[in-house]
């Protein structure tokens, strides 16, 4: 009996050791797992990084499979050990208890029931009063409870950043206010303030400005002439000069005047840049800060896009800027801040891209947002909203361009699925075709009574505005991020895999097409009746509009070029990742 | 294919949220000009129904037979391998899902809740047991339920609780009954089921924290018997009333108890109630004073418990996940300008409007709100009952088995040495 | 002296009978809303956000979820998005090249320019890496599925509590898949 007992006595401490050992050996295994997956080994994604760079070094990549090789074996390692460990954690601990239970049934007996029992009543008080004292603490956990819960009270739901009302936070500074005045050559400022006529507004007028994205009325098309067909950002051949930009942006340079504007962000700080035409010097920097309703940070955006991808405008009196947080601003000519608003947080995934465009003493803004789209008019000397067009579509990149169709001018505009016309002054839509898919980038372009639109992955159209018919369609060549432009009968579309095609406009019949070695992001422009477009590396293509293939030259600008050029007479303007370039004879 | 490399370049940065458009056929389907088959999608198959209703058999076969061991046989050792099958069976080989104790949530979905029918048998799951109690005692708590079996089996040296610790504890259940009911109906969370100790340990597979809570309870339940049993399981919580209304029940003695007192230290549940003499525990005028008050109050207490559940709506029900939500963006707004929490962007990918998730989550809230009075008066009236009954002088003249607490484990029963009217005397060391 | 028993015993009875008929009510009344068949958890790929919450909120290891490849809807690309990292070096087998992190995903030559794509189930842990490649950048053919031979059936499945996008839901046990191609998009 005793030798029993030991034995069984020797099973339970044996098993029992046996099963903590175990569950201590699982512990460590965890301890050690949450500290590092094996599948997610830092150490592997930097290796394969540095690969990536060194795509030739043979030993760094036998490094990263091993690695890659290791991790992975790890990894079900671990997973085996956990299964096993537990599988004997059980065992042992059944062994244990077993052996335990078996042990002290053997040392078991009866005890003799001799203590005096305390008397039933004092036991119930007692239980009374310890009932008093659980239901006492359920009611306090009750009380703080419903405390805690009080303070959530309010429904303080925020204001969603989304649904910015009309209106909000307009503010009107007084053209005498010089403190968004920042440095920049005062004397070239005073003289250029003093030197600058006042263009009267019109048509005309306008088309000899270049004052918006892709020109004037977004059409694409400048009537300047004696634009250089060759020049060598390297050399220095044609440039007549560069100047670094501080802050940077995607968006493409606007001229009116002597003047070209542009703007840049971080998520910091936002800033207008006027630069002198003639002599490349920035004339005034306009700090776009303090503005009501301008949120805190700044909306993520991918690098493609960034903070500043909407291009200014600029009419006879001041310039427009808008930046992907929702903060519009308008400074005067000579950099004073006339009015800015903030018109709500933008809420598309790259980053709001949609250039301005302004006729007629309004500002247009196309301001499609993931579940709120619009397109907006605001008073170009206040600020004030004119009207707002809900859009029934998804969120967009494109910019808006106006089109005379039937002697009458409207704004078109290009999304997912809807591409539409929009009376300028009721903002009353005027047609719509659903025609698109995908995520849109380009613009649409206007020419021969038709309006082209076009995106990767979805197709290119014709559209006939007045009947809103498609008049034809293709799937040839489309363009992603560049814009098509119309010219004597001929659509022209870059693409991101590196082809420049035309297209036959009436009918949409490719007629040729041009591979060039890096994608194209600009858009086509025609100045002096020739095509210019620049690739991302920066290597300028101009080409002689017609029905084959004709290209006149290319040039090498030296820096990456994302943005699409602006032309003055004589001389054209293309900004490139860090620097501004005036291309041209000096005068 | 010309470019392909330039398009997937650019497509890295725009990459970010395609997913939403899952149903996208960039590219076409290939026409194979060899022999080359397409192959078939292969769906391996879920377990058959035929098996969960195996399990309802075995339920009930597993109770009936615990029942004939109480009162036929008289028999610890069947209760006991009977248990070890229910542990083997329901507990590793099924996996201890579904079990009894959850079916309370499933069925409180089904009743309140909105798009859920229940499966028949999870009804049965729930019926049954509590049918059983009201005929024949917990016998499900005995030898069916593997949570309980588990902490049966290793106890290895049971210390004695005293009755007002239990009681108080007891009152524990019920709390937790309520709250699971109240979470399960408004499609909240299964409580029971994210904190049940012990469905890892069957599965070999949970988060650490849970197969941690599981080896702590059984390490107590070494020493205190069944804790889980006795002081948290919201199933249980019905069960003892079932049992305490139970036709027949578990007795300690086959025939007449003699008062031996040698059944004193024989169960670990503290489950069996003694003899109460009269005379030091005469009514006074005090407790049917007492008696009066705690009646008065019940209604009282009814009222408090409703009303604090109620208010404390807004924080009960901020563990949804759409309550959380939007309490997070509603707090914190700047989250929705910075991508990197999942639930975020996956709500701003959705295109669901802030003010109707705001609304949703309200539609929530008053649901706690008005299921809170419900959860709260319930907690009040136990506390009530529970009180009252402390008041009420209960005669005994005999060793019984509680009825409420008493899981007819059936270990007494080898210590009482009355031999059964014609029987076999009782086994003893 | 039996009077009181009496009347005590009818009490209990009363109670008893009560207490059972509650019993049989609430029965009653969820047999209203009770089917014979039960539930199974299943993703609707429709909803599934490649969030990968699903390999590492199962409480089982590794995943009860698994990728699913629909070969009526693949395009047997040689650049597979799914199979290939997005900055890859070259289209081939090699691990600097991989996004699966296991290597589940095996690669075949079929005929130019097609390759097919398969899943080793065994080495799947359900992280979603493919499932979002493909969908970002091909037709979405591999998507994640719960694979029942490896499922609990958990009464509350521990992944559909943290889905952001809700797409685990319980599905009757005859439909107990929802792949690619064999339904619409706005099956419920």
């Amino acid at each position: 009996m005793e030798d029993k007992i030991r034995k069984v006595k020797q099973v339970a401490w044996i098993s029992g050791v046996f099963t903590a050992l175990v569950a201590l050996l699982l512990l460590l295994n965890y301890l050690q797992l949450s500290g590092s997956e094996p599948l997610e080994s830092k150490a592997l994604t930097t290796l394969v990084e540095r690969l990536v760079s060194e795509p030739d070094n043979q030993q760094l990549t036998g490094e990263v499979r091993q690695l890659d090789l290791l991790a992975r074996k790890a990894y079900f390692n671990s997973i085996w050990q956990v299964r096993t460990g537990a599988l004997l954690m059980l065992l042992g601990a059944i062994a244990f208890i077993v052996s335990m239970r078996w042990l002290l049934k053997m040392q078991f007996s009866i005890e003799r029931p001799d203590e005096a029992k305390a008397p039933d009543k004092t036991t119930r008080t007692k239980t009374e009063r310890w009932l008093w004292g659980a239901g006492g603490l359920l009611l306090l956990f009750g009380a703080v409870a419903a405390l805690l819960s009080e303070s959530k009270l309010s429904p303080i739901y925020a204001k969603s950043p989304l649904a910015k009302g009309l209106n909000e936070g307009v503010e009107q500074i007084e053209i005498q206010g010089t403190d968004s005045l920042a440095a920049g050559d005062s004397t070239a400022l005073a003289d250029s303030l003093r030197a600058e006529p006042e263009i009267p507004l019109n048509e005309t007028t306008v088309k000899q400005q270049y004052n918006g994205f892709r020109g004037p009325f977004g059409q694409g098309v400048s009537t300047h002439t004696n634009i250089p067909v060759s020049f060598n950002g390297p050399s220095k051949k044609m440039v007549l000069w560069k100047t670094k930009i501080p802050v940077l942006g995607k968006n493409s340079p606007v001229v009116w005047g002597n003047r070209i504007y542009l703007t840049g962000a971080t998520a910091s700080k936002r800033m207008v840049y006027c630069i002198d035409r003639l002599t490349g010097a920035i004339l005034w920097e306009g700090k776009v800060d303090k503005i009501a309703g301008s949120p805190a940070s700044s909306p993520e955006t991918t690098d493609d896009t960034g903070l500043a991808a909407p291009t200014a405008t600029v009419d006879g009196k001041r310039v427009f800027a808008l930046f992907a947080n929702g903060d519009i601003i308008a400074f005067s000519h000579g950099g004073q801040r006339v009015w800015a608003r903030n018109l709500g947080l933008p809420d598309n995934h790259y980053g709001h891209s949609s250039s301005l465009l302004t006729w007629n003493g309004k500002v247009f803004v196309q301001y499609d947002s993931q579940g709120h789209c619009k397109v907006m008019a605001l008073n170009a000397e206040t600020g004030k909203t004119m009207w707002n067009t809900p859009r029934s579509n998804e969120a967009s990149w494109s910019s808006p361009i106006i089109a005379t169709v039937k002697g009458k001018m409207q704004l078109i505009l290009q999304a997912t699925p809807n591409v539409a016309g929009y009376d300028l002054n009721s903002g009353k839509q005027l047609w719509t075709v659903n025609c698109m898919s995908g995520e849109v980038g380009p613009s649409p372009a206007f020419g021969g009574g038709l309006v082209y639109a076009g995106n990767e992955y979805a197709k290119l159209v014709g559209i006939n505005p007045t009947s809103g018919a498609i008049v034809w369609e293709s799937t040839d060549r489309l363009p992603e991020v560049s814009s098509p432009v119309y010219y004597k009968g001929l659509l022209f579309v870059a693409t991101t895999y590196s082809v420049l095609a035309c297209y036959d406009a009436t009918n949409g019949k490719l007629l040729w097409e041009y591979e060039a070695k890096a994608p194209f992001y600009s858009s086509p422009v025609i100045a002096d009746g020739k095509l210019y477009i620049f690739d991302t590396n920066g290597k300028a293509y101009v080409f002689n509009p017609g029905k084959t293939v004709h290209l006149i030259g290319t040039s090498v600008l030296g820096e990456k070029v994302y943005a699409t050029p602006a032309f003055s007479e004589g001389c054209l303007y293309v900004r490139s990742s860090g620097n501004l370039f005036a291309i041209g004879k000096p005068l | 294919m010309i470019g392909m490399k330039h398009i997937l370049l650019f497509l890295i940065l725009l990459v970010s949220f395609q997913g939403m458009d899952a149903q996208v056929q960039r590219f076409p389907k290939p026409e194979f000009q060899t022999a080359y088959k397409v192959p078939t999608t292969v769906e391996p198959a879920p377990t058959s129904l035929l098996m969960e209703y195996v399990d309802v058999l075995v339920l009930v076969v597993v109770m009936s037979l615990t029942a004939w061991f109480i009162f036929k046989k008289r028999s610890r050792k069947g209760i006991l391998w009977l248990s070890v099958f229910s542990l083997a069976y329901f507990g590793f080989y099924r996996e201890g899902c579904i079990c009894s104790v959850g079916s309370v949530q499933n069925v409180s979905l089904a009743l309140f809740g909105e798009g859920y029918t229940l499966p028949l048998t999870v009804l049965l799951f729930f019926a049954l047991p509590l049918l059983f109690s009201l005929a024949v005692g917990r016998v499900f708590c005995a030898a069916a339920c593997p949570l309980g079996v588990v902490q049966d089996l290793v106890i290895v040296k049971p210390i004695k609780v005293a009755p007002w610790v239990q009681k108080s504890l007891g009152l524990f259940p019920y709390v937790y009954l309520a709250l699971a009911v109240l979470y399960a109906a408004t499609g909240t969370d299964f409580m029971i089921c994210r904190y049940d100790p012990f469905v890892g340990i069957f599965r070999l597979g949970a988060g650490f924290n849970m197969i941690v809570l599981g080896i702590c309870l059984l390490v107590i339940g070494m020493f205190v018997a069944r804790p889980y049993c006795r002081f948290i399981c919201p199933y249980g919580a019905l069960l003892r009333v079932g049992s305490h209304l139970s036709k027949n029940h578990l007795s300690i003695t086959p025939s007449n108890c003699i008062n031996c007192k040698l059944c004193k230290n024989a169960c670990p549940f503290d489950a069996i109630d003694f003899p109460v003499e009269e005379k030091e525990n005469k009514a006074t005028r005090t407790d049917f004073r007492k008696f009066m008050l705690y009646l008065v109050l019940i209604p009282i207490l009814m009222a408090a418990g409703g009303w604090m559940m109620s208010a404390s709506h807004r924080l009960l029900a901020s563990v949804h996940q759409d309550v959380a939500l939007s309490e997070i963006i509603s707090k914190h707004p700047e989250v929705l300008l910075q991508k990197g929490n999942v639930d975020v962007d996956t709500f701003l990918a959705s295109g669901m409007s802030l003010e109707t998730l705001n609304k949703k989550a309200e539609v929530v809230r008053e649901k706690f709100r008005v299921g809170g009075w419900y959860a709260g008066a319930f907690i009040g009236l136990v506390l009530g009952l529970m009180l009252l009954n402390e008041v009420v002088f209960r005669k005994r003249e005999i060793h019984t088995a509680n009825r409420s607490n008493c899981i007819s484990c059936g270990r007494c029963m080898d210590f009482c040495p009355v031999e059964p009217t014609g029987g076999k005397k009782g086994k003893k060391k | 002296m039996s009077k009181p028993l009496n009347r005590r015993d009818f009490l209990k009875n009363l109670l008893r009978y009560s207490a059972g008929l509650t019993v049989l009510g609430v029965a009653g009344a969820s047999l209203a809303k009770t089917q014979t068949k039960t539930w199974v958890w299943q993703i609707d790929p429709f909803k599934c956000t490649s969030c990968g919450r699903c390999a590492t909120e199962c409480v089982l290891t590794p995943s009860a979820v698994k990728c699913v490849h629909a070969y009526a809807l693949c395009g047997y690309c040689d650049l597979c998005g799914g199979y290939l990292k997005p900055d890859h070096l070259e289209r081939n087998t090699a691990a600097e090249n991989m996004l699966c992190p296991t290597a589940a995903i095996e690669r075949k030559f079929i005929e130019a320019p097609y390759y097919a794509y398969h899943i080793n189930e065994d080495l799947c842990i359900g992280c979603a890496k493919c499932v979002a490649g493909c969908t970002s950048f091909g037709n979405g053919s591999l998507h994640l599925q719960i694979n029942h031979h490896l499922c609990s059936n958990c009464n509350e499945c521990a992944i559909a509590r943290v889905c952001p996008s809700d797409a685990i839901s319980r599905v009757s046990v005859d439909e107990a898949y929802r792949i690619k191609g064999s339904f619409g998009p706005t099956q419920k």
